[in-house]
């Protein structure tokens, strides 16, 4: 922490520099300042500062006439712009100091930019009919450098290189040449014309351009620049000096030493005023000044970087659609070969499907026929119907087996029966296996008649074939959401014992496919469904895979996250990355292909859309093809990227890329809870003194500390402590018992929302909306009571509980980033105001504080867990009881844990934001 | 001695805390036992269960090459129900085990050798925590309560490692070597704390009686009882097993040698899975030396503190000795309040506590990314082990340099509270 007292002895003398740097003119400053922030401004890639000023002699029109002004200003690079500067800085120094500001404005701004530019526009476009842009500083250097050069020309004529006398003028051509010849890129002619109208300036062809002196003068004094402007440098600088009076930089020897450290102790607060001088050198003073202020450090600083977090994650997630940060797919493991093989499924194989159809819609009820004409569909999986796909499955010669399963979630019971078979591989060895999925209904409850008889074509086919080196599954589920998991839980014999074990199995699956083909006219194009449960997603490969099949080998589009007008520009690639992650965040099973992804089996669900003239033969080629590029595999799909975000079906980012978003929206929570911490342990001396003993607190738990021995304790080692060391004890027990009883707390309604029956589920919303108003004043009410009773230095409790509740908070969003990247960056957003909001001070007039109060906690309650799920609830048209009832049913079937997220992360951290807020009452 | 009503309800709500989770949660105990964080393959319970299985059908319980925990435990967990049926059993015998461990520390605590030795008195010694205190840190830390119910075997080291101190804080040098000769026979390395813990001894026994023995006799003889009780419990080994080459080579041989690299939270796995088989004896030798190393340094450092020696020697153990387990993070974890006088003069706790906690909840998620999703590797599971060894680097060297400035604020008392600057 030890500042060093003595810097190593450098070169040159650096208060030489340093005061040079002081005495720098106001115009000079001004475009120094204006370089560096174009620079700046060049270095993102959303607009692009080089096209939009550069000279180009194509681009100039009267609509682009700033391009004159601005090509000064502005610079390719970091090694261009600084060349430059430094070049330029003593050039313009010395004219501003000999012409005065006004002029060096007058003059720059206007003749000396846009002379050279119109001279360079007229010979490269009028000449030489080219069109190169130029931008930089540069011809400010060589006009200036060719006008300084008239003058020593008219001083020393010449200086004699041997016997030779060289004019003095032509130096600025020698440089010039040099510099086209060493530098790459440089504008000869640019510069030439830079030179040629500094000759003029020199030999004052240019003065016209100069305002008279009389309207500087009356300018100047109107306004009274020169005591207002700092650096300013006067027409009149015979009466003032060469440098006028520099009115509000005093000498530097006068400014207020910065105190000894011990001292600094001592006087806290309130020393920031004079660190208002923005000079560059005062740069490193104004850093140890920030050290030995710890009211900036503590108390502004964590809020401006936690907020500077907040904007740059959202902003990095926006600059994701863009070109430069996502990248095309392709299909990295080469063993997949996609649409390498011709697919055979066609004519005479068309018959068998119709053959299937009609065999099973005749065992359909009658009421399946006739609403047929209304178009509502439905027929549940009879007993019949599985006797029927068994029948057919066995007369194709596959092994069929059966499983029942029954699973009971928020009072309804979903039980039903998996019939399944396994073609065995003619060149395997069973060790491995792919699955074809085709429930009876989809994940839209829609009858998939036609998916089903596609699935027993589908296998009658491939049992011919003896191509297969790994063995093909084909399940029937009765539907999509219960089926296929009781399935593959039992297949991995970690099922309940609700749940039938499997009789028949092959080997480690490698990959799964669910058809969806619910209508029965043609289709334009296929939709790709590829969420997990819990947000987890397949290998990409797979998807690129079905992708350039689909596309590259059948003609038939692909589409994905339910976008099927996607016009591949930013608008739609940012309305793609945002439906999935909120299905990657919201984590429940967007298809029968979910319940495969927690066993590390890569699935997903193919769905024809749209009106077209695909028929199911065009499916069912994509699908063989698809099945035999898995079964090239050597080994479990492994090289593309399991974490993505699909913006096109040929466009995605990776992990690395979009994770910093996530990770600086947990950041800042992090920060925060860091810095409250720091904060508390500061703390000035005199009132250290005034620290009363606190009694032993009646709420804390035996277990986490012993009370009274502790507290007297405590007193004198405050006592001793004063003088011990500058920081102080903190008082733990309270906040962290607190802490660690509302993630407790939040188990509560963790277990009720996971344990009701369906039929409550609207009023316990209700119920929790009601207990999110109440309980926070209900605990700032008891806070306030216990630390008001027992110590007086509650404000470094309340930072105290603030730290604790932002420290798990971000703790647990970071590492859920790394699980579920759009729950956490969701949840992360949601709980952006617990970074900012706090107990306002006492020292807050009541006719302020109270509505202040009030305010706060209505928007608060805004945010709060219920509220958001009535809002998104409302604003999606569902009811809150199918929602809640389907995530019982996550909870329960699929393993889905963001709801421990919403009650044992996000609720405990709002609740102790809101008890903090509500202490303000009090 | 009359109950002290305190520690009777931290000891029961600790016993009960630990029922209530196996009630609750049955599941838990064999989750945790599968844990590598908390099971390592010299002291998981489901290894341990498999040398019992051959055990109890006459078949040297290290045939197989799964077992490599001390013999003795045999006999001891076949008198137990078989844990099959229920967990409940064994997890209240670990239970118990725990409440010994923690009665230990109260003793520890009680004797106040933390804060004022024989050359030593530490400056802020008022500030401290009560025995049932500091019970209570160490039953309701949760690395102790998984540790607990993971059921690892390193509960009989720690215990050992425990009574070796209470004893000689208590001045029953006798006692503490035996203790000690029990940890060492289970898991060696506590055999190198018998430097600190004879001078502790030593200490105790010079400020009860005036006539202290000299310090090289007192050294032997101690080093004698240690080794004789090494070897006694080496005798009874042999009686079970009767094989003592294989005795040895299965459990000592394993531990020096580091066969087996299963995943841990420790730094040596990763090390030996990455290195050429031609360096690895090299580098063998170097990682044991280095574990070595501190005890000269420390204790020589340290010599006015011997019971701190031990402490921040058992922290060194839990970052640096080849099988550690979150049991090792939890005994220094649990002395470490012994040391509450130095609380105010360490640094950098919260940031120590933050890179523990991180470490915690990333190591599960990571492990799970690499082993279950499979969309992660080795290299995400071995960083945050490298997280979690930093967090318990930093509060280490955060304790041993509060200690040493405590120390050096005794020498000089004119300095109190003045910052000091190393040049």
């Amino acid at each position: 922490m030890a500042t060093p007292t003595a810097l190593p002895p450098l070169p040159f003398n650096p208060s030489r520099a340093r005061s040079y740097l002081l005495r720098l003119p106001l115009f000079t400053r001004l475009v120094l300042l204006a370089t560096l922030v174009f620079w700046l401004l060049e270095l993102q890639t959303v607009w692009s500062v080089v096209q939009w000023g550069a000279l180009t002699p194509s681009e100039i029109n009267l609509g682009t006439m700033y391009r004159l002004n601005t090509y000064p200003l502005i610079h390719m690079g970091f090694f261009h712009f600084l060349l430059n500067v430094v070049a330029l800085t003593p050039l313009l120094e010395r004219f501003e100091a000999e012409h005065g500001t006004l002029t060096a404005v007058a003059l720059f701004i206007g003749p000396l930019s846009t002379l050279p530019a119109g001279l360079y526009l007229l010979i490269e476009k009028g000449i030489f009919n080219r069109n190169a842009s130029v931008v930089g500083a540069s011809v400010w250097v060589f006009l200036l450098l060719a006008s300084e050069a008239i003058r020593t020309f008219k001083s020393h004529p010449h200086f004699s290189l041997g016997s030779t006398k060289i004019p003095t003028w032509t130096s600025p051509l020698f440089v010039c040449a040099v510099v086209s010849a060493l530098v790459p890129n440089t504008s000869f002619l640019g510069h030439m014309c830079a030179i040629a109208v500094g000759y003029l300036l020199g030999l004052g062809y240019l003065k016209f351009f100069v305002p008279p002196e009389k309207i500087l003068r009356f300018l100047e004094g109107k306004l009274n620049l020169l005591g207002r402007l700092p650096h300013y440098v006067s027409v009149d600088q015979k009466t003032f000096g060469r440098y006028g009076v520099l009115p509000t930089s005093a000498p530097v020897g006068d400014r207020p030493l910065p105190p000894p450290r011990s001292v600094v102790h001592l006087q806290i607060i309130n020393n920031i005023n004079w660190v208002e001088d923005t000079d560059l050198m005062a740069l490193k003073s104004a850093i140890r000044n920030l050290r030995s202020n710890p009211q900036f450090l503590f108390a502004r600083l964590p809020y401006i970087l936690s907020f500077i977090c907040i904007v740059a994650g959202v902003v990095w997630l926006a600059l994701l659609p863009l070109d430069d940060y996502s990248r095309r797919t392709y299909i990295s493991e080469n063993a997949l070969l996609p649409g390498q093989v011709h697919a055979y499924f066609s004519g005479s194989e068309q018959h068998v499907f119709r053959g299937y159809k009609k065999e099973i819609e005749s065992l359909l009820p009658a009421s399946y026929h006739e609403v047929q004409e209304s178009g509502v569909r439905d027929a549940e999986f009879t007993p019949v119907v599985s006797d029927k796909i068994q029948s057919i499955l066995r007369a194709a010669g596959l092994k069929v087996a059966t499983q029942n399963y029954e699973y009971s979630s928020s009072g309804i019971t979903h039980q039903g029966q998996n019939v399944y078979a396994i073609i065995n591989a003619p060149r395997g060895d069973a060790t491995e296996a792919i699955v074809l999925v085709a429930a009876w209904k989809t994940a839209d409850g829609e009858l998939n008649l036609n998916g089903v008889t596609l699935a027993l074509t589908l296998a009658r086919y491939f049992k011919r074939w003896s191509l297969w080196s790994k063995d093909i599954i084909f399940v029937f589920p009765p539907d999509s959401k219960s089926g296929t998991q009781a399935w593959i839980d039992a297949y991995h014999d970690m099922q309940p014992a609700s749940i039938q074990p499997l009789p028949l199995k092959s080997g480690a699956l490698q990959g799964g496919l669910v058809i969806e083909y619910p209508f029965d006219h043609r289709f334009e194009s296929i939709h790709i469904v590829y969420d997990g449960v819990n947000g987890q997603l397949p290998n990409l490969d797979l998807f690129n895979t079905a992708v350039a099949i689909a596309g590259g080998q059948m003609g038939i589009g692909a589409s994905l996250q339910e976008m099927w007008d996607h016009k591949n520009d930013y608008r739609a690639r940012l309305e793609t990355i945002l439906r999935g992650m909120l299905k990657q965040g919201l984590g429940y099973a967007t298809g029968a292909h979910s319940s495969f992804m927690p066993y590390h089996i890569d699935a997903i669900t193919l769905q024809p859309k749209g009106e077209g003239w695909q028929d199911e033969m065009a499916l069912g080629r994509t699908i063989e093809s698809l099945c035999r590029s898995l079964n090239n595999l050597l080994e479990h799909l492994h090289q593309s990227f399991f974490f993505y975000l699909l913006m096109h079906t040929n466009r995605f980012v990776s992990i690395g890329t979009y994770l910093p978003s996530a990770m600086l929206v947990a950041g800042n929570f992090t920060i925060m809870a860091i810095a409250l911490w720091m904060r508390t342990g500061y703390r000035p001396r005199a009132t250290a003194a005034v620290k009363p003993g606190e009694k032993s607190n009646d709420e804390t738990p035996s277990d986490e500390k012993p009370s009274d021995e502790k507290s007297e304790v405590e007193q004198k080692s405050q006592t001793e402590a004063k003088d011990a060391t500058s920081t102080t004890e903190r008082q733990l027990a309270l906040p962290l018992s607190l802490v660690v009883g509302l993630h407790l707390l939040g188990l509560i309604p963790l277990y009720t929302f996971n344990n009701l029956s369906y039929k409550y589920y609207t009023p316990a919303t209700y119920a929790y909306i009601l207990a999110d108003i109440l309980l926070p004043i209900f605990l700032s009410a008891l806070l306030t009571r216990h630390t008001s009773t027992s110590t007086k230095t509650n404000p470094h409790q309340h930072h105290l509980i603030k730290s604790f509740s932002l420290l798990p908070l971000g703790l647990f969003l970071s590492t859920l980033a790394t699980l579920n990247f759009s729950l956490s960056f969701i949840i992360g957003l949601l709980c952006t105001p617990l970074t900012f909001i706090h107990r306002i001070p006492k020292t807050t007039p009541a006719p302020l504080r109270y509505p202040l109060t009030l305010a706060g906690l209505i928007l608060l309650n805004l945010l709060s867990p219920p509220v958001v799920l009535l809002a998104t609830c409302a604003y999606t048209g569902t009811s809150v009881e199918t929602v809640l009832t389907q995530a019982a049913f996550g909870w329960d079937v699929w393993g889905m844990w963001t709801q421990v997220v919403v009650w044992c992360v996000w609720w405990p951290a709002w609740l102790s934001g809101g008890a903090l807020l509500g202490c303000s009452f009090f | 001695m009359s109950l002290d009503r305190r520690k009777v309800g931290v000891f029961a709500a600790a016993f009960l805390l630990r029922l209530l989770l196996i009630v609750l949660f049955p599941s838990l105990p064999d989750l945790l036992t599968g844990r590598v964080e908390v099971s390592t393959p010299v002291s998981s319970f489901k290894r341990l269960q498999e040398g019992l299985f051959l055990y109890t059908r006459n078949v040297s319980p290290y045939d197989g090459g799964v077992f490599h925990q001390a013999p003795l435990l045999l006999p001891i967990f076949a008198l137990l129900p078989s844990s099959r049926d229920s967990p409940l059993p064994s997890v209240i015998f670990y239970s118990l085990i725990d409440l010994l461990n923690a009665n230990a520390l109260i003793a520890i605590s009680d004797s106040g050798q933390a804060v004022s030795g024989r050359f030593y008195s530490a400056l802020r010694k008022h500030i401290r925590w009560d025995g049932f205190a500091i019970a209570a840190w160490f039953l309701f830390n949760p690395f102790t309560i998984a540790t607990c119910l993971g059921r690892s075997t390193m509960v009989f080291t720690t215990s050992g490692i425990l009574y070796a101190v209470s004893s000689a804080v208590s001045g029953n040098s006798f006692n503490a070597m035996l203790a000690l000769g029990w940890a060492s026979y289970l898991s060696i390395y506590p055999a190198l704390l018998f430097i600190p813990l004879v001078l502790l001894c030593y200490d105790v026994r010079a400020q009860r009686t005036k006539t202290a023995p000299g310090l090289a006799i007192f050294v032997v003889q101690h080093l004698a009882v240690l080794l004789l009780s090494v070897v006694g419990l080496l005798g009874m080994s042999i009686l079970i097993i009767g094989d003592f080459s294989q005795i040895i080579s299965a459990t000592y041989g394993f531990q020096l040698l580091v066969p087996d690299l299963t995943p841990n939270v420790g730094l040596w796995w990763y090390f030996f899975i990455e290195i050429f088989d031609s360096f690895r004896e090299f580098f063998l030798g170097v990682f044991w030396l280095h574990l070595t190393a501190y005890v000269g340094g420390l204790t020589v450092r340290l010599r006015r503190q011997p019971l701190f020696v031990c402490t921040a020697l058992l922290g060194i153990f839990a970052i640096f000795k080849p099988y550690p387990s979150i049991s090792d993070a939890s005994l220094f974890l649990g002395l470490l309040p012994l040391y509450r006088h130095l609380f105010p003069l360490m640094r950098y706790t919260f940031f120590a506590v933050s890179a523990l906690l991180y470490a915690t909840l990333l190591g599960p998620a990571f492990y799970h990314l690499w082993i279950y999703a499979g969309s992660g590797n080795a290299n995400f599971f071995y960083a945050i082990t490298l997280v979690w060894s930093l967090g318990l680097s930093i509060l280490l060297v955060d304790t041993i340099f509060a200690a040493l400035r405590d120390e050096w604020e005794l020498d000089n008392p004119q300095m109190r509270g003045k910052d000091v600057k190393q040049v």
